[in-house]
């Protein structure tokens, strides 16, 4: 009886100090660092260490070398400890958004043009330009503008990049079909899809990014001066849904002749490994700049770039140059100062910058990129002269944010060119019913 | 006074509720934290346009009358629907009949039994999923098997018609679960009505009919509401195969409500979507529990 009286004992206080445990953690950590925030000045000569939180997305090549520039700032600084973290980018950013929601924001975090949801939590960098804390002297202001929203500096680019259409000349040669050159259009395109799939029995071309080609390049290619989402970023930037009608015919005839593949077949593709550009099964794919690099490795034979087909041959590209995604300062975060200083260094540090290599895309900053010359591969060098040629392109004003809700709007884009695909709406209903989808996802 | 207080402290300690809530502690927090408390606010949030980011606001029953006409809503609740009629009654009678050749005693049963159950095991698993998507991929197994008696290679999961099929294939083999119970079932029923039967002249067939389905038509309704419920809810399997694709083919309730949530992060929207779900289901079970009444065989009754 005596047993099991103490026993039960044993067992309540073992369950409540199990759940007080959890809680008092969480406590003690915040009690820490609200006590850390009293005395910023002190903590670096306690020897106490200062930490920062960070987090991206991206690829294993990006988290390797992130972490090693990460480990080579902390050697240089004793004091500050970075606590890093990386998803890939849809759990980056369901991990982001419960952050958001608890105001538990990582330090530093990475963001891209869905960057205006989330103004609310970055601290704007102007000050620390001011300053001289992050050193801008060796960039542009289009560059910087890049990045800019309502005038305020909301990060800094990591790297500028722009798409382009990834080929694979010999299969081109073989099929006899003329490698593309800068003012080809979609027409030449599909026509490139159509021999190399009759004549090689591959696919013309591996999965293309429809929303970014059919829409925010397509509308700006219709004309220079519209863009797919208003420039106020409240609704949509052009009025005539015809615009649309032609990329999505044309894409269901290529999915019906077989020369593009079918919705199973493209969600067969996982990675840059698995495209089929990469595994000999298409001549062509769709690429941002910088991930030409990491497709020509795992291709291992010679690939080129192109260029964005365009609506007509002397019409406008569509496409510009920009920030591929930036870093941001969080509001969260209780050392922006340190976190601006170490952002400072892994955008213009030319050690770090020969270890990240572009990565992220085309360094802005003149001191990096001409540091990194040496060290360039082939591959390299036709992804920046590639981002310099698009970039000499006459543009429009370009906006560059997607608004939400971008995502069910591309996601619904898919979805109707699915459905052109298997015959339940014409071309022109479907481009018809996109848009009364997307004006009213804005109301 | 003191000694009193003392007393009554003890007595509380020592009575047996008390011994019986501190052991279901655990459970009892798991249950309010992990699922009264979520279920009750996202009752809330299904009157609100939350998104996570922002403060929400309360909307009334917008999110309710926009389902109404979201065709992709409407579609989904097709797809689901389609896949419990599908999926459910041929898992059930996959089950049935692996637990009827499983209940004959031989040494290797237990082995056998737990063979089959290990399916069901890591059935809800990624990996699963993973594989199965590979087996039915454009050059995977199954085609080529096809190709091996010259036909040709299917692209499952570019076809909206034959999609769904893979997925329902993939249930069906996580019969384990509803086979034990089945097994277990058919072991109470007395084995002096088959010799009865028997004696009477009656064909195994007949015997299956007249006395193994009544007395199996408790664990029946058990299994099919279990099964029903949680064919309802399926998620994993067009998660990871399909995604919802081709077409919405099938982009299952579970799929969209939580593509809703956390793609498009429209909180108040999709947990609307999971009381109209919660709705939805209940009537069906409601509706199975009604019927009992006119299939279900009860020893006791009668």
């Amino acid at each position: 009886m005596k047993v099991k009286r103490v026993l039960v004992l044993f067992l309540a206080i073992l369950t409540i100090l199990s759940l007080t445990a959890c809680k008092s953690k969480e406590t003690d950590t915040s009690a820490d660092q609200s006590g850390n925030s009293n005395n910023t000045a002190e903590t670096s000569s306690d020897g106490e260490k200062i930490v920062l939180r960070m987090a991206w997305w991206g690829s294993q090549a990006r988290h390797d070398k992130t972490i090693e520039v990460i480990e080579m700032y902390e050697k240089q600084h004793s004091n500050i400890d970075i606590e890093y973290e990386f998803y890939d980018s849809d759990g980056y950013f369901t991990k982001l958004n419960t952050l958001v929601a608890s105001d538990k924001v990582w330090d530093m975090f990475q963001l891209g043009g869905n960057f205006p949801v989330y103004l609310s939590k970055i601290v704007p960098l102007d000050d620390y330009i001011a300053s001289g804390v992050i050193d801008t002297s060796n960039t542009t202001d289009t560059f910087l503008k890049t990045t800019q929203y309502e005038g305020k500096q909301i990060g800094i680019s990591n790297g500028v990049n722009t798409y382009g259409v990834a080929y694979d000349p010999a299969m081109f040669k073989e099929a006899g079909v003329a490698e593309p050159d800068q003012n080809w259009t979609w027409d030449d395109y599909a026509k490139a899809c159509n021999t190399i799939h009759e004549k090689l029995k591959i696919y013309g071309s591996s999965k293309f990014d429809d929303f970014v080609a059919g829409c925010s390049c397509g509308i700006s290619q219709s004309d220079i001066n519209l863009n797919f989402y208003a420039l106020t970023n409240d609704g949509l930037g052009f009025d005539d849904y015809s615009l649309l009608t032609d990329y999505i015919q044309m894409r269901a005839d290529l999915t019906e002749s077989g020369a593009y593949p079918d919705p199973g077949a493209i969600s067969e593709i996982k990675d840059i490994e698995g495209d089929y550009l990469v595994t000999g099964e298409a001549a062509m794919t769709w690429v941002a700049s910088n991930q030409f690099i990491a497709l020509s490795q795992a291709a291992g034979r010679e690939l080129k770039l192109a260029t964005i087909p365009r609506k007509t041959s002397d019409g406008p590209a569509g496409a510009a140059i920009q920030s591929s995604q930036m870093f941001c300062v969080s509001k969260d975060c209780e050392y922006p100062e340190e976190a601006a200083e170490f952002l400072n260094f892994f955008w213009t540090d030319e050690e770090a910058n020969k270890i990240l290599a572009g990565e992220r895309g085309m360094s802005i900053f003149s001191n990096v990129t001409e540091v990194q010359v040496p060290d360039l591969s082939s591959e390299e060098v036709a992804a920046n002269d590639f981002v310099n040629l698009v970039g000499s392109f006459e543009v429009g004003e370009i906006n560059p944010v997607s608004p939400e809700p971008y995502q069910a709007i591309e996601d619904y884009y898919d979805l109707i060119i699915q459905k052109v695909i298997y015959g339940e709406f014409t071309a022109e209903d479907g481009a018809k019913g996109f848009y009364e989808f997307a004006k009213s996802q804005f109301e | 006074m003191k000694g009193n207080v003392k007393s009554a402290a003890r007595k509380f300690i020592y009575r047996e509720s008390t011994v019986g809530y501190v052991f279901a502690l655990p459970f009892i927090i798991g249950f309010l934290g992990f699922t009264l408390i979520p279920i009750v606010s996202s009752l809330y949030y299904s009157f609100t346009d939350y998104n996570l980011i922002q403060k929400e606001s309360w909307i009334g029953a917008n999110n309710y009358m926009r389902l109404l006409h979201d065709e992709r809503f409407w579609k989904s609740l097709k797809v689901t629907l389609r896949y419990v009629l599908l999926s459910v009654p041929s898992k059930l009678c996959f089950a049935l009949f692996v637990a009827m050749i499983l209940t004959r005693t031989t040494k290797l049963t237990g082995f056998y039994r737990s063979l089959f159950y290990v399916p069901s095991l890591i059935g809800g698993s990624i990996a699963v999923a993973l594989v199965w998507k590979e087996l039915f991929s454009r050059k995977g197994l199954i085609n080529q098997i096809l190709g091996i008696v010259d036909i040709k290679a299917v692209s499952w999961f570019g076809d909206q018609k034959m999609a769904l099929i893979p997925l329902i294939l993939m249930t069906v083999w996580q019969f384990g679960s509803s086979m034990i119970i089945f097994a277990a079932g058919l072991k109470q029923i007395p084995g002096t009505y088959y010799e009865a039967a028997k004696i009477d002249g009656a064909n195994r067939f007949r015997a299956f009919l007249h006395i193994t389905l009544p007395g199996l038509s408790p664990v029946i309704l058990y299994n099919l509401i279990m099964q029903t419920i949680s064919a309802f809810m399926s998620f994993t399997q067009a998660f990871v195969i399909t995604q919802g694709g081709p077409n919405d083919a099938t982009n299952f309730y579970a799929l969209y409500v939580y593509d809703n949530a956390f793609e498009y992060y429209d909180m108040g929207y999709a947990s609307a979507m999971s009381w109209v779900m919660l709705a939805i289901m209940s009537l069906i079970t409601l509706v199975i529990f009604k019927s009992s009444k006119h299939w279900v065989f009860s020893e006791a009754g009668n």
